[in-house]
C-alpha cells in the first residue's frame, strides 16, 4: 500500500511500486483530468505537482509519491488566475493537453509570479499542443502574471 | 470497390467531373429532421421537443444537441450558436448534449471541413421552428395574431403591450402544435450570435479536468487492455508465448485479435486490472511475426520518382500543353517531394466497448459514428439497431479518428472476453499504426513565351491514392484527390495538363487534415515562386496577374459554389499588405507568401523567417481567410492559428519513414511537433463576406509549407523542394 495525499485528500493505493503515478491517478484513484500522451516525459500532458513541483507523472513511479502531496488539474481552484486567464483567452481547442499546460503554467507562476515571455517559452517548452494553442497559452500566462498570482 | 462504402464514407464528386470543382460534394442538410410528421408532442417529462436538436423543459431549461463530433474545431459551440440564435435563448444557459451515432441526425461524418456548410440553414431552421411554435402558442393564449408577437431570450413578448410569457410556461401548449415544415429563419442582419466570437461552451469542464475524452471513459466492470500489433500491415503470428505476460501481477488474460486487412493488423491483446499492468504484460509477450514481402522508404521514393517519368492519367486537359513545348521561348521544370505524415493526436486512440449477448455499446472518440457503427455491425454480424455508439470528446482528430480500427479492436476483444473493456493505444502504437498522409512526388513543367508569360502548365502528381482503402487494387488517384489543389489550379493558363499516378506503399493511407492539398499547394506555390524568381517578377504580382480576369473560371462554372479568382486575389493582397510584402529585408531574414483554395475557402499565408546557420526561426505569420459567412469568429481565428502551427510542424519536421514495411518513428523524440519557443507571432485576418459559409478546419494548413520554403529561399538562396525542411538543415 502506498499512501499519498491527492488534492488534499489522504488516500491509500493498492498498486505495484513501479506503476507510474499517472496510471495510479487515472486508473486507481479515478482522476481522469491528468492525461496520457507519450509515456516518455516528452509531451507534458501528464504534468502534476508533487509537493508543489511540476513533474511528469508518466515516468514517476507511484512509490516516489509515498507520503507526498499530489496536485492534479482537479485540485486547482476554478477561480485560479491561470484558469481565469485561460477562459478569458478561450485557449483550448481539443483541450487534451490543457491540463498539463495549466499545471506547468501554475507551477511557473508560483515560482516566478512575474514571468516574462522568455521565462514562459522556457517553462512551457516541454508541453506539446497539436492543435497549436501556443500563442494563446503564452498570452494567457502573461495575463495571469500581470494580474499577479497567489 | 464497394460503391456504397465509397460514397457513404465521404461524398465525392463523380470521377469524370471531379476536376471541375475541387474536392467534395457538399451535401446540404435537406429537410429538417422531425421527431414526428405532425404534432411534436411532449415527452414523459413534459418537454417540448419539436425536432432532434431542441428540447425545452417546463422549467424553461433548454437542451440543444450537437450531432457533429468535437475534436477541437469548436463545432459544439458553433452548432449551438446557430440553434440558439434562431431559438432566441441565452447561449450561456443552455445544456449542450453530444448526439450518439444515429442516422436520424443525417450526416454525422465529421470530416472535409463541412459541418457549418451542411448545417447553416438546417440548424437555423430547427431553432426557428421551435421559436415559431412558441410564438404561436403564446399568441393563442393571448388571443392575438402571432405576427404581433416576437421572441427574445427565452420569452415570447407582445409587441405593443410588452406582455410576456416564458418559454417554460409555453412548453405544454407549443408541444401540441404542428411543426412548421418551412420555418422562417431570421434575416442575417438580425442574427445576434452568429458572426460574433464566442468562447467554447466546454471551457468550464475542460478547466475542471472533467471534459470526458474517449480515453477517460470508465464503465462498470470494465477491464483495461493494450494490444501488440504486427509491425507490418499483413504480418501473421508465427509463434506466441504468453507465459511471462500472464505472470505479470494484474494481468487477467491474453487474447489473439484477428486483423481486418483494410483496418487492423493481427494483434495480441493483454487484458488487465489497469493500464499499467496491461502495458507490463504486453512487454513480457514473446511473439514471432511472419511478414509478407515488404519494402521501405528508399524503394517508395524510387517508385514515385519513376512514376513522374511517363505520362499519367489525364485529369484535366485545357488546350494542348505538348504543342507549346516546341515553340516555347523557355521551358521551366521542377520537382517536389513530400513524405508520409502521421496525425499524432495528443489523445492516443482509445475506446471502451461492451458486447453482451446480442447488444453492443461503445464509447468512442470517433469522427464518424455512423460509419463506425456499420463496420462494427459487419464485424459482429449484429443489426445496426443493436449497436449503441456514444460519441466521446476527441482529443485531436485531424482525420485519424475517422477510421474505425481502434473501435473494432475494442469490440472484438470485448466479444471474446465477455465484459466491458477499454483499449488504450500508446504513443508508439499511434505513430506506428497510422492511416498516414500519402507520400508524394510532383513534377511541374511550364512553357513561357518571350515576355515570360506562362503559356502552358503541366502538373504530374504521384502519390498513394486513398481509394486503396476502399479497393486495395485501386491503381489511380481519385478525382477528388486530384481536385485538392492540382486540377483546380486557379490560375488562367491557356494550356493545362494535369496527370495523376498512384504508387502503392506498405502502410495504410487515408485522411490527414487538408489531405492532398498539402502536397499540391506546396508544389504549385513553390513552382510559382520559382517562376517569379526565374522571370524576375514579384511573386505576388505574378499570381495576381495570372488570376485575372477575376471571377469564376469557365471550367468551374458548374461547381456550387464555384471558385472565384477575385476572392483568392483579395486574400493574397491582404496577406501581402499585412506582412509588409515588398519592403526592405534585413540580411538573413525572408518573407514567403503562398495562397490556396481548398474546402471552398480562400487562404493566403505570409511567413517571416530568420535563418542563422542551420537554425530557422519563424518569427511572424500572417494568415488571411475568406470562408464566406462566419458562425464563430473566434473559432475561425483559433483554427487559423492552429493551422499555422500544424502546417509548420509538418513542413519543418513531419516525416514518417518505412523500413521492411514497418514505420521507423515511434514517439515525440523522432516524430517532432513544434514547441512553444518555435511558435511564431500569429496574426489572423478574417475577410468579411456574404458568400455561403465554407470550410475552416483544414484550408489554413496547405499554404504554410510553400510560404515557409519561399521565405527560406529569400533568406538564404536555398530552394527546398523536398520536405521536411529539417532534412536540409543538418
Amino acid at each position: 500500500m502506498i499512501e499519498l495525499t491527492i488534492n488534499g485528500v489522504s488516500r491509500k493505493i493498492d498498486a505495484t511500486p513501479d506503476m507510474p503515478l499517472l496510471w495510479a491517478i487515472r486508473d486507481v484513484l479515478g482522476y481522469t483530468g491528468t492525461k496520457f500522451g507519450c509515456g516518455m516525459s516528452l509531451c507534458g500532458a501528464c504534468t502534476v505537482h508533487l509537493n508543489g513541483v511540476p513533474i511528469r507523472s508518466c515516468v514517476t513511479p507511484v512509490s516516489a509519491a509515498q507520503g507526498m502531496k499530489v496536485t492534479t488539474i482537479e485540485g486547482i481552484a476554478a477561480d485560479h488566475p491561470v484558469k481565469e486567464a485561460w477562459k478569458n483567452l478561450n485557449v483550448p481547442q481539443c483541450g487534451y493537453c490543457q491540463s498539463g499546460q495549466i499545471m506547468s503554467a501554475v507551477a511557473l507562476l508560483n515560482h516566478k509570479p512575474h514571468a516574462t515571455g522568455s521565462d514562459i517559452d522556457q517553462a512551457m517548452a516541454g508541453n506539446l499542443c497539436r492543435c497549436g494553442t501556443y500563442p494563446r497559452i503564452k498570452t494567457a500566462i502573461l495575463e495571469a502574471a500581470h494580474k499577479g498570482t497567489k | 470497390m464497394s460503391e456504397r462504402e465509397y460514397t457513404t464514407r465521404r461524398q465525392f464528386l463523380n470521377e469524370s467531373a471531379a476536376w471541375l470543382g475541387g474536392a467534395l460534394i457538399v451535401t446540404y442538410g435537406g429537410s429538417l429532421v422531425q421527431k414526428a410528421a405532425f404534432a411534436a408532442g411532449a415527452d414523459a417529462a413534459g418537454k417540448f421537443e419539436p425536432n432532434l436538436f431542441v428540447a425545452i423543459a417546463p422549467d424553461g431549461h433548454v437542451t440543444l444537441v450537437c450531432h457533429r463530433s468535437e475534436m477541437g474545431q469548436g463545432i459544439r459551440t458553433s452548432m449551438a450558436m446557430l440553434l440558439a440564435d434562431e431559438l432566441e435563448v441565452d447561449l450561456q444557459t443552455i445544456t449542450l448534449v453530444q448526439a450518439d451515432g444515429d442516422e436520424r441526425y443525417g450526416d454525422q461524418n465529421t470530416d472535409g471541413s463541412h459541418s457549418v456548410t451542411m448545417n447553416w440553414t438546417r440548424l437555423r431552421e430547427a431553432g426557428a421552428a421551435a421559436r415559431e411554435m412558441l410564438i404561436k402558442a403564446a399568441a393563442k393564449k393571448w388571443n392575438v395574431s402571432p405576427d404581433l408577437c416576437h421572441a427574445s431570450l427565452g420569452y415570447v413578448i407582445q409587441n405593443t403591450s410588452k406582455k410576456r410569457l416564458s418559454y417554460g410556461e409555453l412548453v405544454a401548449d407549443a408541444a401540441v402544435l404542428h411543426v412548421p415544415a418551412h420555418p422562417k429563419i431570421k434575416p442575417d442582419s438580425e442574427l445576434r450570435l452568429v458572426g460574433t466570437g464566442q468562447p467554447s461552451l466546454d471551457l468550464d469542464a475542460m478547466m475542471a479536468g472533467k471534459y470526458n475524452f474517449g480515453i477517460d471513459v470508465v464503465v462498470d466492470e470494465m477491464v483495461y487492455a493494450t494490444l501488440e500489433r504486427s509491425p507490418t500491415v499483413a504480418g501473421k503470428i508465427k509463434s506466441l508465448d504468453t507465459t511471462a505476460a500472464l505472470a505479470v501481477p494484474g494481468v487477467l488474460r491474453v487474447e489473439r485479435i484477428k486483423g481486418i486487412r483494410k483496418y487492423t493488423n493481427n494483434a495480441v491483446a493483454v487484458v488487465a486490472k489497469n493500464t499499467w499492468s496491461a502495458l507490463q504484460g504486453r512487454r513480457a509477450l514473446k511473439i514471432e511475426w511472419e511478414h509478407d514481402e515488404v519494402s521501405g522508404s528508399t524503394e517508395l521514393r524510387a517508385k514515385l520518382d519513376k512514376a513522374l517519368e511517363k505520362p499519367g492519367k489525364d485529369y484535366r486537359k485545357d488546350g494542348d500543353f505538348e504543342a507549346q513545348v516546341a515553340g516555347a521561348a523557355r521551358v521551366f521544370e521542377a520537382r517536389y517531394r513530400a513524405p508520409h505524415l502521421a496525425h499524432a493526436t495528443m489523445e492516443p486512440l482509445a475506446c471502451v466497448a461492451r458486447v453482451m449477448g446480442e447488444d453492443c455499446e461503445i464509447w468512442a472518440p470517433t469522427q464518424d459514428p455512423q460509419g463506425t457503427k456499420e463496420d462494427v455491425a459487419k464485424l459482429l454480424g449484429f443489426k445496426a439497431d443493436n449497436i449503441k455508439l456514444h460519441v466521446a470528446m476527441i482529443g485531436g482528430g485531424f482525420g485519424r479518428k475517422s477510421q474505425p480500427d481502434f473501435v473494432l479492436e475494442a469490440v472484438a476483444l470485448s466479444n471474446i472476453i465477455g465484459r466491458p473493456v477499454k483499449i488504450t493505444w500508446t504513443r508508439e502504437d499511434e505513430i506506428k499504426h497510422g492511416f498516414y498522409h500519402g507520400e508524394s512526388a510532383q513534377r511541374l513543367t511550364a512553357t513561357l513565351d518571350k515576355q515570360g508569360k506562362v503559356t502552358g502548365w503541366r502538373h504530374r502528381s504521384a502519390f498513394t491514392t486513398i481509394t486503396r482503402l476502399f479497393n486495395p487494387l485501386s491503381s489511380e488517384p481519385g478525382g477528388f484527390e486530384m481536385g485538392m489543389g492540382c486540377t483546380n489550379m486557379p490560375y488562367h493558363i491557356p494550356n493545362v495538363l494535369c496527370e495523376g499516378v498512384s504508387v502503392p506503399t506498405d502502410v495504410r493511407v487515408a485522411w490527414l487534415r487538408s489531405v492532398c492539398n498539402i502536397f499540391h499547394a506546396f508544389s504549385v506555390n513553390s513552382f510559382l515562386d520559382e517562376l517569379a524568381h526565374e522571370t524576375g517578377r514579384d511573386a505576388v504580382a505574378l499570381r495576381l496577374d495570372m488570376l485575372e480576369p477575376y471571377g469564376v473560371p469557365a471550367w468551374d462554372k458548374k461547381s456550387e459554389p464555384p471558385l472565384d479568382t477575385g476572392r483568392l486575389a483579395d486574400v493574397l493582397k491582404l496577406a501581402a499588405k499585412q506582412s509588409g510584402w515588398g519592403g526592405k529585408r534585413a540580411k538573413g531574414t525572408g518573407l514567403g507568401i503562398a495562397c490556396h483554395y481548398s474546402f471552398k475557402s480562400y487562404v493566403a499565408v505570409a511567413l517571416e523567417v530568420k535563418v542563422k546557420g542551420t537554425q530557422v526561426q519563424v518569427v511572424r505569420a500572417d494568415c488571411v481567410i475568406d470562408c464566406g459567412k462566419i458562425v464563430n469568429a473566434d473559432s475561425v481565428k483559433a483554427q487559423m492559428e492552429g493551422s499555422m502551427i500544424f502546417g509548420l510542424t509538418g513542413a519543418l519536421y513531419g516525416e514518417i519513414t518505412l523500413k521492411d514495411g514497418a514505420v521507423e518513428q515511434s514517439n515525440f523524440h523522432d516524430y517532432q511537433l513544434l514547441r512553444m519557443p518555435e511558435s511564431p507571432k500569429i496574426f489572423v485576418h478574417l475577410v468579411k463576406s456574404d458568400a455561403p459559409p465554407t470550410g475552416v478546419g483544414e484550408p489554413g494548413v496547405p499554404s504554410v509549407a510553400p510560404a515557409l520554403c519561399a521565405a527560406i529561399f529569400q533568406a538564404t538562396g536555398k530552394r527546398i523542394r523536398d520536405l521536411p525542411v529539417a532534412r536540409h538543415l543538418t
